[in-house]
């Protein structure tokens, strides 16, 4: 097991650059997840951590030793791609058993620890199939015996979830997460899915055109957002564009139809006339006075949709239409207005930036 | 490699250091020492001595050749076409000197391939009519070698005295007045038509084919029909296909011994020595005693001219105009017709007669090699296996298949070496230099093998005098280097498309578990493309077996080193001693039977190797 860290990592593909000066501790035993949109460099960061690329500046450490320029087969980590790469002329022992065959272990102990890691997965007694023989979600579990055999250092998973349907890669999340938490091993995970990474991840660092935006746990990815793109990329939200009206104890912002109040969490401070966001998450919305301080909207229904626990309801404030979520039980009559109450604690106000 | 200046030094030499294991080095020196010794500095010492008069840099050999009315004449110095005469149609063409004559030869054997390409290609990919499937097979017939006994046949079938086609035409169908004399450089464009016709129509069928139909259904949509159809969207699509087949036609055409020295052979008639191919072949025969002439290099050198311009300029071309079908998922299935049955019967009658016709050297040497044929006339009179039997009993024979047995085995294993080293740098690995490999890899396609003949023999005879390498000591080791580079690139290309199919992170889940390079490229990648290269290495055995153009010059230098095809021309030529050209007829239907084994077992393979993969 081993701490992981990258120093100022920045990798270019000719013109294009991929990831961009990143400084990273990922520590012993973590579950990290890089998270970020397509193209963002999440997997290209994760690739220079495997030695399956190398950085064009800057240092990757494994416990303070320097391995930037070691080759993968020399690094000892486990990679399980988004294809899973079973080599379809190796049975699945085969194919499970060539990271310790390449290792030079003695042959009994291949068998064992073969069999072994596939109850590990429960795969046992399928070790005779060839890949092209498993449905998905078995490819996967081979995909992961595989690297978990040679007992890596560090884990990795390249968006290792993507090819499965949606009720399986819940399933193989949890199992995910379980046989981590069994091995202690350093485990570092790449994918866009932010539900998965907030589900399954010690911390998540979020990416963006190469640079690391925010790097934190689940909650505070989450509940403070380090700015706008953060804010919006992570979770349901709405935004109400405004001009901060006064700094004190909380941030006052004029959103042109009331004054909302809220606090900062992002990591650049206000001023007084800045042009600023205010971020409400859908579950913040009540409908009644609240015991603590709260903001208060005014609201017309536009459209409302039952989903079981709550019902979705779309209101227009002035001229922005905000998603909250309401008590499922009664009737939401578009047409008619509705006052909802946000708790100031819960009112996220970050300066304002372009998004695409 | 693709840094851009903006790169530190250090970076690229960390780069280069990371990506030259010893795997990569071995592969990189395997790819280029072989394509330097075996293919550049023979044809550097060619140009050398042909651009080189009285120790000087000087165009006077070429000058010599082109100023020459012998080479190139506007006007006809001999020769007769569509001339008739006491009841015999002539067509021997005429005679423009002998370099026009092998450009003029090879560009309408080019037209005529094209033309008959299209149309099989048309009726074959849009079409279904009855026993399609054996037509399928059946219409690639001509491909099958034998060498010479082709065009011997030809010229015997055509004899205006007892030639069996003019007597079923003439006496016994009477459907045409005179009788046809099919010889000269006309006889050769007509055998090189019927040889090679199927490489257009392979390559035409092989991008109609890749024709997504819903580009068509479009056009039909938008109200093309019929010929305007094809003549706007079929036909601009399938040029590419079209292109390639037909510049190996002309490539072939210009550099094919077998057609002239079969016609020589066969009737002996002058006007098919007057090709260019034939005259570097003969300067071989004084090879032996005082070399090689500059004007003979020259003459090699003007022929690659041609092939590698034509060859670049078709390349240009296509690249241009190749269209990545853009349409997105699903396979689709291929549009064919359901004609009317009086439109499949003529199609049937059309293809029956053109296979027929086509295939007649196939027949030809078949029936000569079992039977008294070669003697008795117009028709056989009796069937024997004594030709046959020879191929075991006659020492010389059986040493010449031998020979060729052992140059093709060794030549493949060299070529597959090569290829899959070249192969495997080219499409995996990014290190400088690559794109240099892979242009060098495809330089022999357009290098006609009888200029890499001639560069051989200058380069080795004089480098390398006295020793094994040397052709006046002993050919072996160049035969197997000519068999074995001239093949290359279609080796490259055929493992090239094994490595395709090898996705990138099959090779790096292994080196990330632990293995190095030189482990996964055995251990991975070459177990994930050995059908490819069983294929290649079998279609590469075939070609070495049949290859004529070094085999026929550079083989001929020692007699005890002679290959089947060297064999077949002399006794073609009427040089040899052992005689009847039945007996080369017998040796083509060896030449056949390992053709129709491979072309089996490579079928089989590929089709093995599907089911393996589950695809």
């Amino acid at each position: 097991m081993v701490k992981v860290e990258l120093k100022n990592v920045t990798k270019r593909f000719g013109e294009v650059i991929a990831s961009d000066s990143v400084n990273l501790v990922i520590n012993d035993g973590e579950f990290f997840t890089f998270l970020g949109p397509s193209g963002c460099g999440k997997t290209t960061t994760m690739r220079m951590i495997a030695g399956l690329e190398f950085p064009s500046e800057g240092k990757v450490y494994y416990d303070d030793k320097d391995v930037t320029s070691l080759p993968s087969f020399k690094r000892n980590t486990g990679m399980v791609f988004q294809n899973y790469a079973l080599w379809p002329h190796m049975k699945v022992s085969e194919n499970v058993a060539y990271g310790l065959e390449v290792r030079k272990v003695p042959k009994e102990e291949i068998a064992e620890r073969v069999e072994k890691v596939l109850d590990l997965v429960g795969l046992s007694g399928m070790g005779d199939r060839f890949p092209n023989q498993l449905s998905g979600g078995q490819q996967q579990r081979v995909a992961l015996a595989r690297v978990l055999v040679i007992e890596p250092d560090i884990l990795l998973l390249d968006e290792p979830l993507s090819n499965l349907d949606a009720k399986l890669r819940v399933e193989m999340r949890e199992e995910i997460k379980d046989i981590q938490r069994k091995l202690g091993i350093t485990t570092i995970y790449v994918t866009h899915d932010q539900e998965e990474a907030m589900a399954i991840s010690d911390r998540i660092a979020i990416q963006n055109y190469g640079k690391i935006r925010q790097v934190g746990t689940p909650q505070e990815i989450y509940n403070k957002p380090d700015n706008l793109f953060i804010a919006t990329f992570i979770g349901k939200g709405a935004l109400l564009e405004g001009n901060v009206t006064s700094i004190g104890e909380n941030i006052s912002v004029d959103i042109g139809e009331g004054v909302l109040e809220g606090h900062n969490t992002g990591n650049k401070s206000l001023e007084e006339g800045d042009h600023a966001a205010v971020v409400l998450r859908p579950e913040n919305f009540f409908l009644k006075e609240l015991d603590e301080p709260y903001n208060v909207l005014d609201g017309l229904i536009e459209w409302s949709s039952f989903i079981g626990a709550v019902t979705e309801v779309k209101i227009l404030i002035g001229d922005e239409s905000l998603l909250i979520d309401a008590p499922a039980g009664r009737e939401y009559v578009s047409g008619e207005s509705l006052k909802v109450y946000i708790p100031k604690a819960k009112t996220v106000i970050l300066p304002w930036m372009e998004l695409d | 490699m693709t840094l851009p200046d903006s790169f530190s030094f250090q970076e690229r030499l960390a780069k280069i250091r990371r990506e030259f294991d010893l795997l990569t080095i071995i592969q990189t020196l395997i790819g280029y020492s072989s394509l330097i010794v075996f293919l550049l500095l023979p044809l550097l010492s060619m140009f050398v001595q042909a651009f080189i008069y009285q120790t000087k840099i000087s165009l006077y050999w070429f000058w010599s050749i082109i100023s020459s009315s012998d080479y190139f004449s506007i006007q006809s110095t001999g020769g007769r076409m569509l001339e008739l005469r006491r009841g015999i149609m002539i067509l021997w063409g005429t005679d423009h000197g002998i370099f026009l004559n092998s450009l003029i030869v090879a560009f309408n054997v080019t037209i005529a391939c094209s033309v008959i390409g299209v149309v099989l290609a048309m009726i074959m990919g849009r079409y279904n009519f009855p026993a399609k499937r054996v037509f399928q097979i059946v219409l690639l017939v001509p491909l099958l070698a034998t060498p010479f006994v082709n065009a011997y046949v030809i010229g015997k079938l055509f004899n205006p005295r007892n030639g069996l086609i003019n007597w079923l035409l003439n006496d016994v169908l009477r459907l045409i007045p005179w009788r046809l004399d099919i010889d000269g450089l006309f006889g050769i464009a007509v055998a090189q038509t019927l040889a090679y016709y199927p490489i257009v129509y392979m390559n035409t069928v092989a991008s109609l084919n890749s024709i997504d139909p819903s580009l068509e259904e479009m056009a039909e949509n938008l109200g093309a029909k019929g010929f305007r159809l094809f003549r706007t969207v079929t036909f601009p699509l399938i040029v590419p296909g079209l292109a390639a087949g037909a510049i190996m036609t002309f490539i072939f055409s210009l550099e094919d011994l077998g057609a002239p020295i079969g016609f020589v052979g066969a009737r002996a008639n002058p006007l098919a020595r007057r090709v260019v191919s034939y005259q570097i072949y003969n300067s071989f025969a004084e090879a032996l005693t005082g070399g090689i002439s500059p004007r003979t290099a020259a003459l090699a050198v003007l022929i690659l001219f041609v092939t590698a311009l034509s060859y670049i300029g078709v390349r240009w071309y296509v690249n241009r105009r190749s269209y990545a079908m853009l349409s997105k998922g699903g396979r689709w299935a291929t549009r064919t017709k359901n004609p009317q049955p009086y439109v499949k019967a003529l199609i049937v009658v059309f293809l029956v007669a053109l296979i027929l016709l086509a295939a007649m050297p196939q027949i030809g040497t078949v029936i000569l090699a079992t039977s008294d044929w070669a003697t008795s006339g117009t028709l056989p009179t009796t069937f024997t296996t004594q030709y046959m039997n020879t191929l075991f009993t006659n020492s010389e024979v059986r040493g010449a298949v031998l020979n060729s047995l052992l140059y093709s085995g060794v030549a493949v294993v060299i070529m597959i070496l090569v290829g899959s080293s070249i192969a495997y740098i080219v499409d995996k690995r990014d290190i400088p230099g690559k794109g240099i490999l892979d242009t060098l890899a495809t330089i022999p396609v357009a290098i006609p093998g009888i200029s890499l003949a001639i560069g051989y023999f200058l380069f080795f005879s004089d480098v390398f005098q006295g020793t094994l390498l040397d052709p006046l000591v002993d050919p072996a080791l160049l035969l197997i280097s000519a068999y074995s580079i001239r093949r290359l690139p279609f080796t490259t290309r055929s493992v090239g498309a094994g490595l395709q199919n090898v996705d990138k992170s099959l090779e790096e889940s292994s080196m990330n578990l632990g293995a190095d390079r030189s482990t996964t490229f055995f251990r991975i990648v070459l177990p994930l493309i050995v059908s490819h290269i069983i294929n290649g290495a079998i279609l590469g055995f075939v070609y070495s077996m049949s290859e004529v153009s070094a085999s026929v010059t550079l083989g001929g230098l020692r007699e005890d080193r002679v290959p089947i095809t060297y064999f077949i021309s002399q006794i073609v030529y009427g040089a040899a001693a052992t005689g009847s050209v039945s007996i080369g007829a017998a040796l083509c239907v060896l030449l056949m039977a390992v053709q129709i084994t491979a072309m089996a077992i490579s079928n089989y393979i590929l089709k093995q190797k599907s089911s393996f993969l589950g695809v």
